[in-house]
């Protein structure tokens, strides 16, 4: 079992070389403002992975990712400016206790299926958003809430990512980390029940596999990842802004995600470089950013009637018609 | 016997919250805040109904409804700014509303009608982006007011003004409401939608036309989202983005009732516009009133499942 838990597929191959691209390279080439989008495509790379791997594997549509992500990045900015832990402690407990809310929210999910499941994740999106826009993310101030007006506390970097280009080095690490946590799950005895959930509830439950469990699991991870994704994106500037987590932001990431295609690593790739990276390449040409929801919208049906594996489904088959061929 | 039940302890809860809300505060004010609260309610309910009327004919959670109001109440603006007669704009507006969700019933939904209700769901919203870009670009991000000549209008009510608007809004919800009531179960075409709601394959095989059907679940859609896109537009904000996804307390109140009866949607959507109007009453949860429909929403899901015990996957 061990063997099969370390083995590099060739579409690994092309993962880690791709991490190792945006480890190595795109750091150096980019300049601050690019840096900073980057950052922000990469936390969310991290967010879509949750999601797509519940869509893909358990059929499962949770609409609030992003929500998740502030509950994150509101946790580590509390952290950082009421206590003198250092970043990375902050961010493990961003994430643990992210992962308890996602634990939360899977409590009725485990009794609801499909769309009414999509729909209670979609409330909760839509009552954090309005926390969120309430009590605005900690800055630095008095209390429990620690908002201050004007001005902003200092922001702890880690220690060993002081500069915006050594910070995306960090982030890229980190979320490479995520995808290898769902593809380690994928390959063991969670991975395995899912697939059987998958295929029917009632099969897995006659084998003796604990649907509730490993129903309950899934949301964990993926509240773990959306957790590290928001504390990462709070590192990036220092603050969140409550403008980043609305609802239609979760609906759109997930939208992305199944756009990009939910199966493999490539397809949270897509959908973060959609999400963020094209709109600031649409402002850089001067084309109206709007033209992306379009896009999106387009990209969405298209995936959902003819390509259920999404574009990186696509990439995937042209490249092994290309390798059949040679 | 428990189905009233359930209906007794809802009402309770709700006029609860409301007497709590409205202790020792001057009846004016809290008059005042109930009937916007049931202005806005009332379009939730319309929302949600629209909704549920066409999910139970087609199987279709319409994401997208939002935004084919959203548009309709653009065009409706851009109508105005022309100086076209104001009728014709607002007909205009539900015009628009009724072609992109009868154009989307008839040629996109077809692609998928084989397919998961959640993929259904988030097709639609996939169409929802592509309407909601295309307004935005058409019309970009500037502050625009959809006046409506009965918002000058006011009624004298138990000594508070209401404005027309408000009324109508509250009217046209009681109104719809009892016609679509009305119409699932007095006319054939009503019985036939709750047959294909029932029995999709079955219809079929009795010779219901299922196309028809749900051609007149998609044009009585697009009818509400056009009507409470036009009415969103002038009682809230006249925002592609804002409009697109009010949207989502239309699905609150559709949950209420469990994507299924138009009578507990009315009850949802109402109590969840006057819960909502109301919590600005309270100097602590005044920051925090837009979360009402979903946390009733969360509620209503909650306690309706229960009993509800992990058993088989149901198809669908």
């Amino acid at each position: 079992m061990d063997q099969q838990l370390f083995r590099i597929t060739p579409t690994g191959w092309a993962g880690l070389a791709f991490a190792a691209f945006c480890f190595l390279v795109l750091p150096s080439v980019a300049g601050s403002f690019w840096l900073s989008v980057l950052t922000s495509a990469a936390c969310f790379a991290m967010a879509a992975a949750g999601v797509a791997f519940m869509y893909a594997r358990l059929g499962m549509v949770s609409l609030c990712q992003v929500g998740l992500m502030g509950i994150g990045g509101w946790v580590m900015l509390r952290l950082n400016h009421g206590f003198e832990f250092p970043f990375e402690v902050n961010l493990l407990i961003a994430a643990i206790v992210t992962m308890a809310f996602g634990w939360l929210l899977a409590l009725p999910a485990l009794r609801l299926r499909g769309l009414y499941l999509a729909l209670v994740t979609l409330m909760a999106a839509g009552g954090l958003e309005i926390l969120f826009a309430t009590f605005q993310f900690p800055n630095g101030g008095e209390g429990f809430w620690g908002v201050n007006l004007g001005s902003v506390g200092p922001f702890r970097k880690p220690a060993l990512a002081q500069s915006a280009e050594a910070y995306l080095r960090f982030v890229v690490l980190l979320v490479a980390l995520g995808f290898l946590l769902i593809e380690a799950h994928l390959r063991m005895a969670p991975g395995r029940a899912w697939a059987m959930i998958r295929r029917s509830e009632a099969a897995a439950m006659a084998a003796g596999v604990n649907v509730t469990f490993y129903k309950t699991w899934a949301f964990g991870i993926a509240g773990l990842l959306a957790g590290a994704a928001g504390a990462l994106l709070a590192g990036s500037l220092g603050l969140l802004d409550d403008g980043t987590f609305r609802s239609s932001e979760s609906i759109m990431i997930f939208a992305l995600a199944v756009v990009g295609g939910a199966r493999s690593w490539l397809g949270p790739i897509i959908a973060s470089v959609l999400f963020r990276i094209l709109p600031a390449l649409l402002a850089d040409w001067g084309v109206n950013t709007n033209l992306a929801y379009v896009i999106f919208g387009a990209g969405l049906l298209h995936a959902l009637i003819t390509a259920p594996n999404g574009i990186a489904g696509q990439i995937h088959d042209a490249v092994k018609k290309l390798g059949s061929r040679a | 016997m428990t189905k009233h039940l359930n209906w007794f302890l809802y009402i309770l809860i709700m006029a609860t919250s409301m007497l709590w809300l409205a202790w020792g505060k001057p009846f004016a004010v809290v008059g005042l805040f109930i009937a916007s609260g049931l202005a806005v309610g009332s379009l939730y309910a319309l929302g949600g109904i629209g909704m549920v009327v066409l999910f139970r004919a087609t199987g279709v959670l319409n994401f997208s409804s939002g935004a084919a109001g959203a548009a309709g109440a653009m065009l409706a603006w851009q109508l105005g700014q022309w100086g076209v007669w104001p009728p014709l704009a607002w007909i205009g507006c539900i015009a628009t509303a009724v072609g992109l969700t009868v154009g989307y019933g008839r040629f996109i939904a077809p692609l998928l009608a084989w397919r998961d209700t959640v993929v259904k769901a988030v097709a639609t919203l996939g169409f929802a982006l592509i309407v909601l870009g295309i307004v935005s670009f058409i019309w970009p991000d500037d502050p625009r007011t959809l006046v409506l000549p009965t918002d000058a209008l006011g009624v004298k009510f138990l000594g508070l003004r209401v404005t027309a608007t408000r009324l109508i809004a509250f009217a046209a919800c009681l109104l719809i409401a009892t016609g679509i009531w009305l119409f699932l179960g007095r006319t054939e075409m009503g019985l036939k939608m709750r047959s294909v709601a029932n029995d999709r394959d079955l219809s079929a095989l009795l010779g219901i036309p299922i196309l028809t059907v749900e051609t007149v679940a998609w044009v009585i859609a697009g009818l509400l989202a056009g009507f409470s896109g036009l009415m969103f537009a002038n009682l809230i904000r006249l925002e592609a983005v804002v409009l697109t996804f009010m949207v989502i307390p239309s699905i609150a109140a559709a949950l209420a009732g469990r994507l299924n009866n138009t009578a507990l949607v009315l009850v949802g959507g109402l109590s969840m516009g006057v819960i909502e109007s109301m919590l600005t009453l309270s100097p602590t949860l005044k920051g925090v009133r837009p979360i009402a429909p979903f946390v009733i929403a969360a509620m209503v899901l909650l306690y309706n499942q229960r009993a509800a015990r992990l058993v088989f996957a149901e198809r669908g």
